[in-house]
């Protein structure tokens, strides 16, 4: 089987500043990835080259063995990628369940049940008919991640989905998150919280000033010379 | 709530046979600026893209109702229907370049838009009458008018209805959320903002060929005044733009306060209109109804 989503030598600069310098890497079906490095490191820019909000400078991103670099941000979210954003992007004025309803074609009962089901399922029933603006932040959170599943992805992009997120959310969270996985889904994790990314991820990728510099499984990542530097050394 | 709006209906459609002339006219105002605003509304009150320069919409569509009626000697229910078709097709030709510009850009675009189509109709002489303007052989419709433009102010608002109360109205306004995570979650934020304008620019073609008819003479200054513009901008802001009843609530009460103000103080009339528009912006961004809406957690379909 070809890898679900293949990165192949992608440069992306800001202002002469390589932000995602030359990385490459492959994720096969089924499982979860994570992609740690320090901030500022390329994270959230290689994220942004994948789903096509930033045009690559070079290389070439595939997904299912088909070329998408150079699509639209929509044509991508339909062939199967689904993302959430490292700072919140709900759409505010519209409820709860309105942010999903708009992600959906085909019948509207049938949206609106799987709607439902999706903020039953995170815990947000009861806030369906309220506006997106007026949710907690971790709501707000829960708000992204479901929509997102809305669009029945086949790949997750998850930008820091701990962040501000409180224990017990974050629990019901991580246990979606390997339950999409055994539902097949596919998964690139960033993360900040080293014990959720052992814990979840079978294969880490290591970002430094926008250059790969290191990829394994999550114990070998921990023990790695140059990690090690990236994140306490200097 | 069908009850109420059956019967304001009732009431307008029996109200020319004992309407005053004036109040005729009056009445068949309200109904042009209830289209304006409620055009606008579809695309800028719902995708957030503000448009500076909806009268040209107006203006094409006076123009073409115009010349069909006075060189090809249309009738003129046909006419405002073709006002509304040319409108259209002039949406599709701007809507293409301008709407891959960001927001501003394209407010400051379609400002540029106007300028541009009342130059080329000046220009056009043969065609338009050029400066002079284009007269059209007398005839008293008023109140077949009234009824027309009556039926335009409903089809608009009805239209504003079904939208806004559907899945595309709702991605509509994903785009003025937030157009970068509207695109990440799989709309074509382009083609609905063009579906919108297209929308947006019905109403205002058929009212402009209306127009056109009823006052017999129209010349470039009377059909692409900025002026037309910014009335059903405030109008639409005042009663709330995003819902389906603002522009009709801000339609009728400016109307209605213009008149009375420009009747009886007509030098502070401008200054007055100026200052809804600051107050409106400053005090109550959402509207009189979008107020409502937010606090007391009224559906969509007000
Ligand atoms: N749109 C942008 N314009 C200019 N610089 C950017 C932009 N986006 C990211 N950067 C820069 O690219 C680098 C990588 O940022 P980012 O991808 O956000 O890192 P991370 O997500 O790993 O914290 C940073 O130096 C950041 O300042
Ligand atoms: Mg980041």
């Amino acid at each position: 089987m070809p890898p679900v989503l293949s990165v192949e030598r992608v440069r992306k600069s800001f202002g002469g500043v390589a932000a995602v310098n030359d990385v490459s890497l492959a994720l096969e079906p089924g499982r979860i990835y994570g992609l740690i490095g320090p901030n500022g490191s390329g994270k959230t820019t290689l994220f942004n080259c994948i789903t096509g909000i930033e045009r690559l400078d070079a290389g070439r991103v595939s997904f299912r063995g088909e070329r998408i670099d150079g699509l639209k941000p929509w044509q991508i979210a339909r062939r199967g990628i689904g993302r959430t954003f490292q700072i919140i992007r709900v759409f505010p004025e519209l409820t709860a369940l309105e942010n999903l309803l708009v992600v959906t074609r085909g019948a509207r009962a049938e949206a609106e049940r799987r709607g439902r089901e999706l903020l039953e399922f995170v815990r947000l029933g009861d806030l369906a008919g309220e506006y997106a603006g007026n949710l907690s932040y971790g709501q707000q959170k829960l708000v992204e991640f479901v929509r997102m599943l809305m669009t029945e992805p086949t790949l997750i992009l998850l930008d820091e989905p701990a962040a501000g997120v409180n224990r017990t959310l974050l629990n019901d969270l991580l246990d979606a998150v390997s339950r999409l996985r055994d539902a097949g889904k596919t998964v690139l994790l960033v993360e900040h919280d080293m014990k959720v990314v052992m814990g979840l991820c079978e294969t880490v990728f290591v970002l430094d000033h926008g250059e790969k510099i290191a990829e394994g499984p999550p114990g070998a990542i921990q023990a790695d010379a140059r990690v090690i530097e990236a994140y306490f050394g200097r | 709530m069908a009850a109420a709006i059956l019967s304001v209906l009732a009431a307008l459609a029996a109200y020319p046979v004992v309407g005053t002339g004036y109040g005729v006219r009056s009445v068949q105002q309200i109904f042009m600026w209830i289209a304006l605003a409620g055009s606008w509304n579809l695309i800028s009150g719902l995708t957030g893209y503000v448009s500076f320069g909806h009268v040209a919409f107006f203006g094409a569509g006076a123009y073409a109702g115009a010349i069909l009626v006075a060189s090809a000697g249309w009738p003129w229910p046909l006419a405002a229907l073709a006002g509304g078709a040319a409108a259209v097709v002039l949406a599709v030709v701007i809507g293409y370049p301008c709407l891959r510009l960001k927001g501003p850009y394209f407010a400051i675009a379609m400002l540029g838009l106007n300028e541009v189509l009342r130059a080329l109709v000046s220009y056009f002489e043969g065609l338009t009458g050029g400066g002079n303007g284009l007269s059209l052989p007398t005839l008293d419709a008023s109140v077949p008018i009234y009824y027309v433009m009556g039926v335009l102010a409903v089809v608009v608002t009805a239209m504003s209805w079904l939208i806004v109360t559907s899945r595309f109205g709702l991605r509509l306004m994903t785009i003025r959320e937030d157009e970068v995570a509207a695109e990440a979650m799989g709309i074509d934020t382009f083609h609905h903002k063009l579906a919108a304008l297209l929308l947006s620019a019905v109403g205002p073609g058929v009212a402009g060929a209306l127009m056109a008819r009823d006052q017999g003479y129209i010349e470039p200054i009377s059909v692409f005044p900025l002026a037309i513009t910014v009335t059903m901008i405030v109008m639409a802001l005042f009663g709330g733009k995003g819902t389906v009843f603002g522009p009709v609530l801000g339609a009728a009460a400016l109307f209605v306060a213009q008149e009375i103000v420009w009747a009886r103080y007509p030098y502070v009339h401008p200054l007055l209109f100026g200052a809804i528009i600051v107050g409106v912006v400053l005090l109550m961004p959402r509207g009189v109804l979008g107020l409502l809406q937010q606090r007391y957690r009224l559906p969509r379909t007000i």
